[in-house]
């Protein structure tokens, strides 16, 4: 239902590649991470459309900050290429506490949902489990 | 609510489940905590997400919180970003209500005052993107095209060598929501409501933004009565965790978002 946008999306990462920097490995990670989210529109999560994009490293999670509202429920979508074999995606709170979310993960690809207790910052870790260095993306979805 | 997102499993189990490590990962260090990446367009969360919140404690007349057109041309860029902002908040406001028309109108008003902006024309033919979005009522996919407009808005400035005013899209937009939506907290007052205010990484992370802008922007007029309010808002928004923030202090929350609203949508004369 939404490819047509994520198509859109997609032209526009792409025609904006030369002035971002936005390489083209970035730009296949982003579709794997939009793949991945669509199956959460069904269920009527919305997508941002602001992502987290860069380099994956083995053994160097990154960590990324999120403001989240309590009362909705959110999707975190990790998409990787090259020779990812394993990803995962973890939350915590603003206390550094891991947060019990619900797991996904298969290959290149890792998401965790959950819906926060209470409004506030949230840290969202990705992280290289098995595999050599590779673009990645991150997305996130809400309803 | 967690078990609510299991169903989600029917819709993955194609892709399979498996346990995660994230039940053993360690605890964050305040190090790491710190050093986290915090980037306009994923830290920030946009006004659909606080509406959707907000629609959660009960039905709202969405339609009732719409303003009247705003100008499209100010004398200072600072200004024309702090209302874009502003203005794609009232674009989500209408989607919620569901307004074609009011949608379009918001749309076409956005991309004026891009236009005012130097955003150049190929941003611009998102307008009818929106308009085709809106003509069919595709609100979900029209709450993603605001954003992606925006978005794309905030591309084009840091193009232009306009990046400072990136800080003020987001906070004409922030301060657009949080006015509609503490000024209906504060009229329909209850603790589970006025929780979902509580946004203190946000302002905190603004509030740095704005400081960090060179002087000449930090001096226009409207932003210097941006910065004083969003200092005034910082405390407002910073309860604790397990608390809610009284209905008096909605009540001064929405009081100030409201004069940050008004004074960057008024043209000063000369």
């Amino acid at each position: 239902m939404k490819h047509p946008l994520l198509a859109l999306l997609l032209a526009a990462s792409a025609s904006l590649a030369p002035v971002q920097a936005v390489t083209d490995a970035e730009v296949d990670a982003r579709r794997i991470a939009l793949d991945l989210a669509g199956a959460f529109a069904n269920d009527g999560f919305k997508l941002r459309d602001g992502v987290w994009q860069g380099t994956l490293e083995l053994g160097k999670p990154k960590l990324v900050q999120v403001n989240l509202y309590s009362g909705n429920e959110y999707w975190f979508s990790l998409g990787a290429t090259g020779k990812v074999k394993k990803v995962a995606v973890s939350v915590f709170d603003e206390l550094g506490k891991v947060i019990d979310s619900e797991p996904y993960q298969e290959g290149a690809t890792a998401a965790a949902g959950f819906s926060p207790a209470a409004s506030g910052p949230y840290y969202v870790r990705i992280e290289l489990v098995e595999g050599e260095a590779a673009a990645f993306c991150l997305v996130y979805s809400y309803k | 609510m967690i078990s609510k997102l299991g169903m989600l499993g029917g819709s993955l189990a194609l892709f399979g489940w498996c346990a995660s490590a994230a039940g053993q990962a360690p605890n964050l260090t305040k190090e790491e905590m710190a050093d986290a990446v915090r980037t306009d367009d994923f830290s920030i969360p946009t006004p659909g997400e606080l509406m959707v919140a907000l629609n959660k404690q009960g039905k709202l007349d969405w339609a009732a919180k719409f303003r009247p057109p705003i100008a499209t041309n100010y004398p200072s860029r600072a200004q024309l970003a702090l209302n874009l902002g502003s203005l794609v908040a009232d674009g989500f406001i209408a989607v919620e209500a569901e307004d074609s028309q009011q949608v379009k109108n918001l749309g076409k008003d956005i991309l004026a005052l891009a236009k005012n902006l130097s955003v150049p024309k190929d941003i611009l033919m998102r307008g009818s993107s929106i308009t085709d979005f809106a003509e069919r009522k595709q609100w979900d996919q029209l709450k993603e095209e605001l954003e992606a407009t925006q978005n794309e808005v905030k591309e084009s400035m840091h193009d232009n060598k306009d990046g400072d005013l990136v800080t003020l899209v987001t906070a004409g937009g922030w301060a657009r929501a949080v006015e509609v939506i503490s000024s209906h907290i504060a009229q329909n007052y209850s603790e589970a409501s006025a929780k979902i205010l509580r946004q203190p990484a946000i302002v905190s992370y603004l509030n740095k933004r704005l400081d960090a802008l060179p002087d000449k922007v930090r001096d226009d007029p409207k932003v210097k009565n941006l910065r004083m309010k969003m200092i005034l808002m910082e405390v407002l928004v910073s309860f604790p965790r397990d608390q809610a923030p009284s209905a008096a202090d909605v009540k001064k929350l929405s009081g100030y978002a409201s004069e940050i609203v008004k004074d960057i949508a008024k043209k000063d004369q000369k």
